[in-house]
């Protein structure tokens, strides 16, 4: 294998191409994410239906900025920093729920800040500050105070995009067409959310993201060789890359049954085979699947270079009956939820690699190399991802420290 | 006056009581076959919780007695880790109705996680971990053989569960 791999730039196409352990563990690269990507590009945040009446808001925190979504009265989410322009406190302090509701220390209707009771409305205006007049005369009026309000659009199946560059180009020239393999199960008629789950792994977010694309993996799953592998079109399923950095793997059909208690999917989604299973990876931390009856969606949140929150949604249509909700509810966590088969699986191969690259550790040569004419196993989802890494943070995943040592082999 | 107490006969309530201890012990220490027998054969199993983030219920997990058999039956063959789960349960309440057969109980219960290989077992083996907590909701069908479980609801106030399990709780 030393012969093989050669110090060359990342992907040349000829050698073993692979990583240095460093871009999972360095404090530094990790910042310099934070930054350079996080800070930059769109964002999927939550689901329309998380918000369903004007005045829900949901809150969550992107790349250390505290965000909040609110439905306003004219039932348009918009995007704010969570953050009071009076003395930074954090405004909306809950997961989600409605501004309709008062405050002990505001009015219903609007967002108060619980510290000094300055208030906003859903437009981010600011509408009360307490003894105005009395303590700031005419040097500052509500007036000339607002939230922060940050690029908002809601697309791709009704999630909710943000992104804390206010100079961001619109969402679709990001996304470019790396969202037409699901176009028609995404866009044909609302989705709804019937599930969500947290987990902080002390591993590296981008460990994640290899595992949502590659394949090669499914050895860890005994429920994936039985219904997948071991079935016709698995090794034809094809990833195609697009423009910065996203890719999306082909579908093929899955053999549920082949698990012991395990059934074939009945519902599926607009224009999806049944039992169908599609994805698309998104950089630099989304990954949508579709697999029958479900849609999952994984959102990651860095917190470390050691550190990731990853929020797990389930989907399906709004039309539903209760009965075909709860149907796909099951369908969904006997492999996705925090009980199911798949996930806990997945989430323990990162947590081992997070172990074998923890910060500080010695730089490792991390293995992208396998080429299978972009079919199933081969890593050119992950060496794509790479590449927009690369041009984005201005380092080669190789070797991100020319100056010094070197990742062994 | 005679203070020495008498042996009586258990009452329905103890013994309910002591079928909730006795399906701890038997998933403590992973006998879940044994686990399935304190069950009627109509027994349903489900993990649920409330989510403050989208405001709705969510079911996590839903088995029937084929349902889980199957699962136990498949462990092997799945990756897991292998830091063992065990529960503090206090039954709060049980009303039972002897004259139909039936009974529910509500219990308070945390479980720990004492691990082994979870993350680095160089480092963490033999450290136990609150892994959750929650309450479970039971109900019973009471026969000449005693009770046996056909509901229990695990209702969780945990909700990160950050890497999982694949074990009942
Ligand atoms: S910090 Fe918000 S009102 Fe003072
Ligand atoms: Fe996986």
């Amino acid at each position: 294998m030393t012969m093989l791999i050669e110090r060359m730039s990342y992907d040349n196409g000829e050698a073993i191409p692979y990583v240095d352990s460093r871009i999972y563990s360095d404090r530094g690269i990790f910042e310099e994410e934070v930054e350079k990507i996080w800070k930059k590009v769109w964002l999927v945040a939550v689901h329309e239906s998380e918000l369903p009446e004007p005045l829900d808001f949901r809150t969550m925190t992107l790349a250390r900025e505290p965000i909040v979504i609110v439905r306003g009265s004219d039932s348009k989410l918009r995007a704010f920093l969570n953050v009071c322009p009076h003395r930074g406190n954090l405004i909306l302090r809950q997961p989600s729920g409605s501004l309709t509701v008062g405050e002990p220390s505001g009015n219903a209707n609007h967002m108060t800040c619980m510290f000094h009771a300055w208030q906003f409305d859903c437009f981010g205006r600011c509408v009360d500050i307490p003894r105005a007049k009395a303590g700031y005369q005419d040097r500052l009026r509500k007036e000339d105070i607002a939230l922060k309000q940050l690029p908002c659009e809601v697309a791709h199946g009704g999630f909710v995009w943000v992104s804390l560059n206010t100079k961001v180009g619109p969402l679709s020239e990001y996304i470019g067409p790396a969202f037409d393999i699901m176009r028609e199960e995404l866009d044909t008629e609302p989705l709804t959310i019937f599930h969500y789950h947290k987990a902080i792994i002390p591993s590296n977010y981008k460990l994640w993201h290899d595992t949502n694309s590659e394949f090669y993996h499914d050895y860890m799953h005994y429920f994936n060789r039985a219904t997948s592998m071991q079935q016709k079109g698995y090794f034809e399923r094809q990833y195609t890359a697009f423009p910065n950095g996203h890719c999306t793997v082909g579908s093929m059909e899955v053999k549920y049954d082949a698990y012991q208690g395990a059934q074939d999917r009945v519902l599926s989604f607009p224009g999806m085979p049944r039992n169908g299973w599609k994805m698309v990876d998104l950089f630099p931390g989304a990954t949508y699947n579709i697999r029958g009856s479900s849609l999952r969606v994984d959102t990651m949140t860095p917190l470390g270079p050691d550190r990731v929150m990853i929020e797990f949604r389930g989907l399906g249509l709004k039309r539903d009956t209760p009965d075909e909700q709860a149907q796909r509810v099951r369908d969904h966590n006997t492999i996705w939820g925090p009980f199911g088969r798949n996930l806990h699986e997945d989430l323990l191969g990162i947590t081992g690699q997070g172990v074998g690259m923890q910060p500080g550790s010695t730089p490792r040569r991390i293995l992208h190399g396998r080429r299978e004419n972009n079919t199933i196993h081969d890593e050119i989802g992950m060496r794509h991802f790479y590449k927009e890494w690369e041009r984005r943070i201005g380092r080669s995943p190789n070797d991100p420290f020319p100056e010094t040592q070197t990742a062994a082999e | 006056m005679n203070v020495v107490a008498k042996p009586e006969l258990k009452s329905l309530d103890d013994t309910i009581r002591e079928t909730i201890y006795r399906a701890c012990l038997l998933l403590d220490d992973e006998k879940f076959m044994e686990w399935l027998a304190l069950c009627a054969p109509d027994f349903s199993y489900r993990i649920t919780t409330y989510s403050p983030e989208i405001r709705r219920p969510m079911t996590w997990y839903e088995q029937d007695v084929a349902g889980l058999k199957g699962m136990i039956e498949m462990l092997p063959k799945h990756n897991t880790d292998h830091g063992r789960l065990t529960r503090h349960v206090t039954v709060y309440a049980v009303d039972s109705d002897p004259a139909r057969g039936e009974a529910k109980a509500t219990s308070s219960f945390a479980c720990y996680r004492t691990m082994l290989d979870g993350i680095n077992s160089h480092i963490d083996s033999g450290e136990t971990q609150l892994f959750l907590i929650g309450k479970y909701y039971d109900r019973f069908r009471i026969d000449e053989h005693g009770p046996h479980f056909i509901e229990r609801n695990v209702f969780l106030d945990t909700r990160r569960l950050d890497k999982g399990s694949h074990y009942p709780i």
